[in-house]
This record gives structure tokens, sequence and C-alpha cells, in this order.
């Protein structure tokens, strides 16, 4: 089959504002978009510029929107896409720093702000082994372990694009991955910062970030039980 | 970068249910206020300006400001009944924050909406085929 490609294109040092480029060229219905730019690349255009590592969404480098929506380029075959005509674009809300590459630093900085590791002064258990927990302990933050920090749930908020000052969905999941963590002891310092101008309550529930994400994390619910912990002082 | 012309453009390009129920529920949300503070300017002209009153009242029964007057029924009972499914989720039911009840909602509130408009909406229509 035959797919026509429009893609975002900007090179600061040439470009005075950004355009779009189409390419067309031949796919198989099971090829990745990723595979697609990789194509055009290689035998199209190799100043084309966009992120990939592992190409098989665990690392999340090619967060990208695809028509429309924010996506793994590696996760989302052209099948899927129910079009032959794929727009690809970069994130939104970040700085674009070449064609599909954006700046990450202020999607890190806000993730930074939450305070994103194990906090626990006291003593180790007197067997100096590790600190358990039961199953059920585990499970009540299992949902936001799996976050890859890819930047797709950040950068389809609404209220990200308007002021990113706002810590955003993935900096919240990766607090909520620590408050509700029966061994750690940063609950309260971290529900502190997050109840700050900046933090949940800016939520506006569009549930975009739930949507997009590509590890399928219920994002929105852990946003909502943040909130709910900073109302009661419940951690339960 | 983040801003308004960012969020301009996200308001516009993005897809996905989430998204349209957010810009629904914005839309709908600021032309009811458009429209409130309109009345309390109209309205105080009774006082400071009775002849402007009776021109803005004459005005709202011009057939142009009555279908206005249809979507306004509707941008009020869309923003309540979408409020309502917020509130609900976000206080007291988070796990229904789940990708594909999450998705269900959206379509649902848009249905109940529907449903409560269409009898005032017949109502108005008819009033506007009646008087015009």
């Amino acid at each position: 089959m035959q797919v026509t490609l429009k893609i975002f294109r900007y090179n600061p040092e040439k470009d005075s504002a950004p355009h779009y480029e189409t390419y067309t060229l031949e796919a198989e219905p099971t090829d990745r978009v990723l595979d697609l730019l990789e194509k055009v690349k290689s035998y199209h255009d190799g100043t084309l510029a966009f992120r990939r590592s592992c190409a098989h969404g665990v690392c999340g480098s090619d967060a990208m929107r695809i028509n429309g929506v924010n996506r793994l380029a590696c996760k989302v075959l052209v099948k899927d896409l129910g079009t032959t005509n794929i727009t690809i674009e970069p994130l939104l809300g970040l700085k674009v720093v070449k064609d599909l590459i954006v700046d990450m630093e202020p999607f890190f900085e806000n993730y930074r702000k939450v305070l994103p590791y194990f906090i626990n002064d006291e003593p180790p258990p007197p067997d100096g082994r590790e600190r358990l927990q039961t199953p059920e302990e585990r499970e009540r933050f299992d949902d936001t372990t799996k976050c890859i920090l890819c930047g797709v749930c950040t950068t389809s908020c609404p209220t990200f694009w308007a002021d990113g000052q706002y810590f955003g969905p993935a900096a919240i999941v990766n607090a909520h991955r620590f408050i509700f963590d029966s061994r750690d002891r940063g609950a309260q310092q971290r529900l502190e910062i997050l109840a700050q101008d900046s933090g949940v309550f800016r939520c506006r529930t569009a549930f975009s970030c739930t949507e997009a994400c590509p590890r399928e994390i219920q994002i929105t619910k852990a946003i909502a039980e943040v909130k709910r912990a900073i109302l009661t002082g419940r951690l339960d | 970068m983040s801003g308004p012309s960012t969020a301009f453009k996200g308001y516009i390009k993005y897809r996905g249910y989430g998204h349209v129920a957010f810009l629904l529920h914005r839309l709908t949300g600021l032309g009811t206020l458009l429209f409130l503070l309109i009345h309390i300017i109209d309205t105080s002209f009774v006082y400071f300006w009775p002849e402007g009153y009776m021109h803005a009242i004459a005005l709202y029964r011009s057939t142009p400001f009555m279908i206005g007057e249809i979507f306004l029924v509707f941008s009020v009972i869309y923003h309540g009944v979408n409020g309502l499914r917020i509130i609900y989720f976000d206080m007291f039911r988070p796990d229904l924050w789940e990708r594909e009840t999450g998705k269900r909602s959206v379509i649902w509130t848009l249905i109940i909406s529907i449903v409560l408009w269409l009898p005032a909406a017949l109502i108005m229509v008819r009033n506007i085929l009646v008087h015009h």
C-alpha cells in the first residue's frame, strides 16, 4: 500500500519558520510509524531528525503527535491508523530543537520537583535485609511504577500547553508511585509540594493523558487519588 | 513552548474523547458566562437607561437571538451534566477514571445532555416559527 506522510520540519539554524514536508512511500499495513520515519530518513531525506532508541515501546524516546494524538511511533501500526494520510508533528508544549525533537528539560525539571525517589531515614530492619511489604501494599502503587517518562501524557495536557510551570501528569504519576509506597516516609513532603499552585489542582480532568499513555497507566485516577490524599490527609 | 498560542493550537489540533469533552466544557462555560455578562449589563439598563433596556428586550426577540438561546440552553445543560460527571468521578469514584469507563462516560454525558436539551429546543424552535 502507498502512504502519504506529512511531517513537521523545522531547523532553527536554517528555517525562519516551521513548515510541513510530504513524502509518499510504499508501506506494509503492519509497518510501524517508526519504520516509515526510518524509510524517509534512509531513502528520501537524511536531514530528518527524530529520537528513537529501543524501538519496542520501552525507552519512550520516540514520543510524537501522530494524526493529532500523542503516541510512541514504535507502537503504532499503519493499519491501526485507519487512513493512509499520516501527519506527524512534535510534542506540544516543549520547544522544538529540530524537526520532531523537542527539548525535554522542562519536563524533567518538573519531574525532579516532586522528589521522585525513595525517602526513608529510619534504620533498616534488624536482619539488615530489605524492608518488607505485603502483596496488597505493593499492589497499591503498582500501576504508577510502569511510567517510562516518555512525556506523552504531560504534552497531551491542555493545562501544560498553557502553563509549563504545571508539574504535569508524568510528575504526579511518579510522585504517586512513592506517596502510596508503605516503605516510603516522604509522602507528606510530596503532598505539600503537589498542593502548591502548580500542583495537582491545576488538573482539569481532560483525560487526554490517560487516553494517550502507551503503558496504559490510569493517570487521571492516580491524580484524583493524590488530590484526595491532600484533601483528607489519608493514604488509603 | 507552553503559552496561550500553544494552548490554542492544541485545542484546535489535538484529538481524543477526553479532549472533546474538555473543549465542549470550556466553550459551553465561556458561552454561558458571556451571555450572563451581557444579561447583567442589559438588566442594569432598567435603572440607568430604560430605553436601552427596551431595545435590548426587542433584540432578544429577534430570530438570530432566539436561535442563539437554543444553543445557550444546550450550553447550560452540557456544562452542568459534564460538571456533575467530573465532580462525581473526581471526588467520589476515582476508580471510574479508567480508560474505557472514561470514554463511555464522555459519550453518555453527550447523550444525556442532548436528550435533556431536545424538548426545550423543540419548544423554542416552535416559538420561533409561530412568532416569526
